[in-house]
């Protein structure tokens, strides 16, 4: 079973649809709200969004697949691959 | 301040705004009212009414760059997905929004 | 019959998207004209008392020039709370940087209240306000 990490903000309807994507599949996933963590925690997440090339919300990690924005077709298949 | 009321404003200011760059609010009512509603509460929080989809950096340079509308700091990226990140604007001819899926800049060859 | 409006000013001394203050009975008052509508709002913003006719009118909404705060002038509703200044990158001089902590310091405190507004009535050519 791939992990799956979450990158997600509390103010956006696309990361609460990631979130729900996991949770309707009973697939276990963690998450960090970046606009609640602490400022260490915001400077890593931003590390990571800035070396994919990611300008936003939300940023899924699937295994060693990293995906930006809502794309569940993609989540789909990073699952089965 | 009161939700409805900055609410209301917003839709005001940004309409005019996105309108000469080819875009409109999104035909997704419900979409709009959460994505504003989250929008004044950011400006509460930060006094800016930020994009409730992107991260804050705390770097004003790169802070500005995320202050709704922030059409025109991401023009070519959101012409090719024809909606901005959050999707609460989406391109004048966009009938159908949840047919736009939101892919980052490098899978639309745009950097 | 008391009236209780009293003439404000000419309906053509205000552009369209303009504002202009009178002081009517011991009241400093802003004429908005909202494209041939006119609206009339305490002068005082209702977030540091800054004066709204140096700011900016467009459509119903006025935004000050001090800390653009904002409201609706046709029922005096405070929109939004000030901007956060850009202080930019450069060190201050030690005194105006502690100056500049201070007020901070208290202007975080400083609540954006609603501010009053005043019936209009157009009448011969004069917008007539009620104090």
């Amino acid at each position: 079973m791939k992990r799956v990490t979450l990158y997600t903000l509390s103010t956006c309807p696309w990361c609460r649809k990631a979130k729900k994507f996991f949770a309707d599949r009973n697939i276990p996933f963690t998450f960090i709200d970046y606009d609640l963590a602490d400022e260490a925690t915001q400077g890593k997440i931003l590390q990571e969004l800035d070396a994919a090339g990611a300008t936003g919300f939300p940023f899924a990690k699937i295994g060693d697949e990293v995906i930006s924005g809502y794309q569940p077709e993609r989540y789909a298949s990073a699952l089965r691959s | 301040m009161e939700a409805e009321p900055r609410k209301k404003a917003l839709r005001y200011f940004f309409a005019k705004v996105v309108e000469p760059l080819g875009f409109k609010f999104t035909p997704d009512a419900d979409l709009v009212d959460f994505l504003l509603e989250q929008e004044v509460m950011l400006e509460g929080k930060h006094g800016i009414p930020f994009c409730p989809c992107q991260p804050v950096r705390h770097d004003r340079a790169r802070d500005m760059q995320i202050v709704c509308p922030c059409i025109p700091f991401h023009r070519e990226h959101f012409d090719a997905i024809k909606r901005c990140w959050c999707g609460l604007f989406v391109h004048k001819d966009v009938i159908d929004p949840d047919s736009l899926p939101q892919l980052p800049p490098k899978d639309v060859g745009r950097e | 019959m008391s009236d209780k409006f009293i003439p404000a000013i000419s309906t053509d001394a205000i552009a369209p998207g303009g504002m202009k203050t009178v002081e009517l009975a011991g009241h400093e008052i802003v004429i908005c004209n909202c494209d041939g509508t006119y609206y009339a709002i305490q002068r005082r913003c209702g977030h540091m008392n800054a004066p709204l006719e140096m700011g900016t009118l467009d459509g119903k909404i006025v935004t000050c020039a001090m800390h653009c705060a904002q409201f609706d002038v046709s029922t005096g509703q405070a929109l939004s709370g000030p901007v956060p200044a850009d202080m930019g990158n450069e060190t201050l001089p030690p005194r105006l940087a502690a100056f500049m902590q201070h007020v901070g310091m208290q202007m975080k405190h400083v609540r954006t209240e609603s501010i009053r507004t005043y019936e209009t009535k157009v009448e011969a050519g004069w917008v007539h306000v009620a104090p």
